[in-house]
Parts: C-alpha cells; structure tokens; sequence
C-alpha cells in the first residue's frame, strides 16, 4: 500500500502554502518526492584512465531499508566525453534528461520502465543545428509538456552569448530565442550597465508569469584549462554580469538586471506570496536577490557575502529549504558547505559552515530537508587532480540534518569506483510509477 | 481521494511515501480557479510555435456512432482535455472542464472567436464512461448548441494508442492484492490545437487558466 500512501503524499504538497515542496530544485511544474527517495541518479562526467572513461548516469541505492542502501546499483555509460554536467527531468518525471557542454549532446533517460535501471531513450546530437547555433546545453529544465533548455555559448565565436531552446518531451524541436544584447534587447529594458547575453540557469515563477535566467561564461573558458583562464586578463573579462526577466507565457524579455560576477544557479521561493529568487555570484561571492517589489518591478540587489571574497571560495550550486527559510551555499574553492537563515531575503545570515571535501559542488536536499547529498566536480579542466589531505577529489556523500549538525551516513568515492567524476544529483521514487519499491517488478508492470 | 496522486503533477504536486503522522490538511485549488494574477502578454505579441502534430485514433461519439478523433480536431482550433467523468481530484479533470467552461463563456462573448473554437473532452475510462454516460456529463456543462464534443472509446485497446500519442500517461489504481480501486492517477494536460491539426501548446495543473487559453486563442485566430 505504500503507492497509495504516496498518493496522499500529493496532498500534503498540494495543501502546504508556506512550504511548497523543494526537492532541492526542482521545476513546479512537476511533481516531488516528499518523502524518502529511492534512487540518486548522478549525471558523471568521464575521466580519462578511469574505468571505461565515458560519461555514465550512475544510479545509487539510497532507500535505508534496502539492501544495497549507499552502493552504486547500475552505471550506464554513454559513449566518449561530451563534458557531462546538469541533468533535469521531464514534468511527468518519466525522463532524465541531461546534456553535455563540450559536445552539445543531450542524453534523454527512461528511468520510468525501471527506476533502478534508466536506459537510454533518445540521443539528440543535432542540437546546434537545430537551435541555430546555441553551444553547450547546460540547464534542462520542465516546463508543462516540454523542456527548455539553456545554453551556454554559441557557434560563431565560442564566446558567451547564447540563447534557449525548448524540446517536446519526446525530444523534438521546437524554438530557440536569443538572450537579449546590447545590439539586440528583442524589446527589454536595459536596467543597468550590461545586457551581455550570456546564460547559465533558468528558474520559473508561474504565478508570476516570470521566467528568470542567470550568466556564466563560453566554451572558450569553460573548455579552458582553470589556470590558464584565470592568468588570462582578457579571459577572465568574459563572463555573465547580468540576470534576465522573461515574459514566461511569451518567452519575451522584460528586464535586463545588472548582477556581476557570473551570477549561476538560481532557486525562487516557493510560498505563494514570496516574489523572489536567489542566485550567487562566482566570481564576487555574493548572495543576490532577485525580487518584484511592491509596484511589480523586478529588481536585483547583492544582500550577503559568502565567506571572504578575496580568497575566491568560489560559490557553485545552492539549495533554498522547502520553507523559504533556509539557503545552502556550497563553496567550490574551499570545499565548505554554508547554511544561511533568509526568512528575511533581503538580510540573509550564515548560521552554519562545515568543510564537506575538496572541490565540493553540488548539493541536492531532500523535500523535508533531513537527507542532503554532495557531489564533487565543476569542469573536467576546472577540476583537481588531487587534494591536499589524501582525500578522495570526486565523491558523492549523503549527510543527514537535524538542524544543527551534518552527520555523515555514506561517502563514495567515484575515482577508486571507476566511475569519473560525479556532477548534478536527481531524485527518483517508484512510487511515481505507482509501485512501490519491492512491488515494482509485479504490480506495476501489470497496470502498465 | 486515491484519485489526486498524479493527476495533481504540475501544481507543486508530490508522489512518494509520505511520513505516516502526516495528517492531511485542505487542498488548495489551482491557479485556474482564481483570477489570473498577471496580465497575459498582448494578444498576437509571441508565438506559439508548433509542437509537432495532433494524433488521430479511433473514438465514440456521446451518440455511440464510431469515428475518428481527426473528425472533431481541425478545421476550427481545439482545445483537447483528457478527463473521466468520475475524476474526484479538484485539480484534476474537474480543473480541466471548469477552465474548458470558462472557455466557452468568453468566446460566446467574443466575435472573433466565435465560430472558429471548438472544446474536445476525451474521455480516458471506457469502462465508466459509456457514451450515454458521458453525454449526461457534457450536459452538464455544455451551453445550447456550443461546440464542445465529448468522446470516449469502445475499449482499453482502442484507447491506449492515442493516450500515449498525446504523451498522456495513466496509472490505473490497484490495492495491495492486485484489485483495481476505479481511480486513476494522470498527468493533467490540455492541448490548443490549431485548424491544421498541429499542437500549438500544452497546459498543466499549474499553468491551466480560461483566460491564458483564451489569450492563445485569439493569439492564434487573429490574422
């Protein structure tokens, strides 16, 4: 019966105004795990001399009532390198897809048939093509019925500017759009000092008609070896300053906001009156908020600093708690994990800081905020070759949160295991396919 | 209230095991049964791009007659749901005929429109809903001689091919013993089909409203 439960489980999502389900981040457009997740899948990126060196979707066990909780259960590679990096799912959660900086392919998982073996469904590898010249897919995120993906570079010089494309679930074309430029702001108002056109994250505020998307930098740098880049003044010039807010219904953009220092993944509030996103800046280290004000203007402000920024912690993915409360902030540089209290968005505090590994990444919280993983891993030649105490550069841990401690509950490490280097985290359930776990090869198999 | 799981996809919805202490408070309706808070873009400022093209498949219509689906898209843009008349999930099917409702009242009450939109329901429960059961279902809904179809299936076989060509996934409900309960869980989607037959756009939980249809219509429609 635990499938019924699950059903249930819909409710308390449904019904829970303050607390709209955070699953760490997902789209609302889909549907959440409220409750304990089966499976993490980990979009890995190949390392050469590491077992088969190819990219892979690795699918660990992390239900503790099983018998191979913490263990890699299923690996699939996919053929060669394509810089794997995010991943993202369909709005039903039948799909995974995830997509490759260097190649522009994206791979498009079934983790429905089976959840704890995806197969491949579809490879796209004429996305360039298609898109009209949108290099490195980097976000895949669901929009009702299709995926809209964005890009971090283009074909003509490599550079930043970039622009989206959307995909039907089955993975068809649809459109692309351009971010807006200088030379072209497609009808935005220019509100500051750039409108660069570069891009990184996209997040969705329906009930606002907002979509809001953030900038990194372009395959030149991001295929670039770290120390090179960052000895190269001209280099280090060419990344995103500003966040766009975007028409959602029309896909138009509205408002070009100034946010320096390549503002990356973006998290919005999920309570119903909450009008605001976070994002963090890479190179500055700051906490910005993106927020609608009371005359439904739509603006971006720098509210805390993430460690000290002149040692470049480098801040990458964060998480913002199921509550709005709560946002954490891992640090790339340092290998820290920060948690700040943002019950007040615009004065957010740090009220906790743990080292967690060398080259942490990205984090992924469970929908109660109890389970929180980490993965190692930024870019194949962003990345350490070694740490400095011996340990373990490409990991996935799983920590359990009580609300004042992280305790470790498994660590894996990806190199020993020959898998490669271990980047976005993704959730999977059966009981999202109506079957729960031990039912599944019986019951849902039958209804299907 | 079985029937809710994930029929409630896209509106913040959840399907997993929940904590057992967990009670269960009211729901909360979907955006499509309040005002819009936004202004929709202006009509005919934005595309809506064709998302490949609308399957056909065998259907029955309220009066028994056997047909095809493509009799009743085309010609006219559509608005398609998927819905079964026993559906108890309030964001569910009852979301979806609400907005297809509210439909009907603006292009009644608009020129334009008129003539040229028609509502298809699409019955996904053969079993329940026979042909005489769904006429007295769209009776309920449908204004004097409004186009709004309604069409069910002859049998589980029929239907299935054009369930998964519309993407459109159901769970039929069992116990722990193997027993169908009669509810089904789903993903919620309505689609705007043009007079072409082509899918212009799909709509969720979360982003399903009259007025938002209604501006892709008029988007659509206006020369």
């Amino acid at each position: 019966m635990k499938a019924v439960i699950g059903m249930l489980a819909a409710l308390v999502a449904l019904a829970a105004p303050a607390a709209w389900a955070d699953e760490t981040c997902m789209s609302p457009y889909m549907a959440k795990i409220v409750g304990q997740e089966d499976y993490v899948y980990i979009w890995t990126l190949g390392m050469e001399g590491v077992g088969d060196g190819e990219d892979k979707l690795v699918t660990v066990d992390v239900n503790p009532d099983s018998d191979s909780y913490g263990q890699v259960i299923h690996s699939l590679s996919v053929g060669g390198r394509n810089e794997a990096h995010h991943s993202g799912l369909t709005d039903d959660r039948r799909y995974l897809w995830a997509s490759g900086l260097d190649t522009s392919k994206i791979f498009i998982f079934d983790i429905h048939t089976d959840p704890a073996k995806p197969r491949i469904h579809r490879e796209i590898d004429d996305f360039v093509a298609k898109t009209g010249g949108i290099v490195g897919p980097h976000t895949n995120y669901a929009l009702p019925g299709r995926m809209l993906i964005t890009g971090l570079s283009n074909n003509r010089d490599h550079g930043g500017r970039t622009g989206m494309a959307e995909y039907t679930n089955d993975g068809d074309f649809i459109t692309s759009v351009w971010m807006p430029t200088d030379d072209n702001l497609q009808g935005a108002v220019k509100s500051g000092n750039y409108a660069d056109g570069y891009g990184y994250d996209a997040r969705a505020l329906p009930r606002r008609n907002v979509l809001v998307t953030s900038s990194f930098t372009g395959w030149n740098n991001y295929m670039m070896n770290l120390g090179k880049m960052m000895g190269d003044p001209e280099a280090m010039k060419r990344f995103g300053n500003t966040v766009v807010i975007w028409d959602l219904h029309a896909r138009t953009p509205k408002k070009v906001l100034d946010v320096p220092g390549a503002p990356l993944e973006l998290r919005c509030a999920w309570g119903s009156r909450s009008n605001y996103c976070f994002t963090t800046t890479a190179l500055t280290s700051k906490i910005w908020l993106i927020y609608e004000d009371e005359a439904g203007e739509w603006n971006a402000k720098a509210v805390a600093d993430i460690g000290d920024a002149s040692k470049i912690p480098l801040p990458v993915d964060i998480s913002i708690s199921a509550d709005d409360n709560h946002l954490w902030v891992n640090t790339w540089n340092d290998g820290k994990v920060r948690l700040f209290d943002i019950s007040d968005p615009h004065a957010p505090e740090q009220v906790f800081e743990e080292r967690i590994g060398e080259q942490i990444n990205m984090v992924s919280q469970s929908w109660d905020g109890e389970r929180v993983y980490f993965t190692s891993s930024l870019l194949a030649n962003w990345d350490k070759t070694g740490s400095q105490d011996g340990s373990d550069v490409q990991y996935f841990k799983l920590f359990n949160w009580d609300g004042e401690s992280l305790s470790p509950q498994f660590s894996l490490d990806f190199v020993e295991m020959g898998l490669g280097s271990p980047h976005q985290m993704r959730f999977g359930a059966h009981a999202l396919y109506g079957a729960p776990k031990a039912k599944m090869d019986h019951d849902a198999m039958a209804a299907r | 209230m079985l029937r809710l799981g994930l029929a409630a996809l896209g509106f913040w919805a959840a399907t997993a095991v929940a904590a057992p202490h967990q009670h269960e408070p009211p729901v909360v309706l979907a955006p499509g049964y309040a005002e819009l808070e936004f202004e929709p873009p202006a009509v005919g400022s934005y595309l809506l791009p064709t998302m490949g093209d609308a399957a056909d498949g065998a259907v029955l219509g309220t009066d028994g007659k056997a047909g095809r689906l493509h009799d009743f898209i085309g010609g006219k843009a559509s608005v398609l749901s998927f819905i079964f008349t026993t559906c108890n999930d309030v964001n569910g099917c009852p979301l979806a005929t609400y907005v297809m409702s509210g439909v009907q009242n603006a292009v009644l009450q608009d020129p334009l429109l008129a003539d040229q939109v028609r509502l298809v329901s699409f019955s996904f429960d053969p079993e329940l809903d026979t042909p005489p059961a769904l006429g007295r279902y769209g009776d309920q809904f449908r204004k004097d001689d409004f186009d709004w179809v309604f069409l069910t299936t002859a049998s589980q076989g029929e239907l299935q091919p054009t369930l998964e060509a519309y993407d459109q996934w159901v769970i039929r409900d069992y116990d722990a013993d193997g027993n169908y309960l009669g509810t089904m869980s789903h993903v919620l989607r309505v689609y705007l089909i043009d007079a072409d037959r082509r899918i212009r756009n799909i709509y969720s939980t979360s982003f399903l409203h009259a007025d938002t249809v209604v501006n892709d219509l008029r988007t659509l429609l206006t020369p």
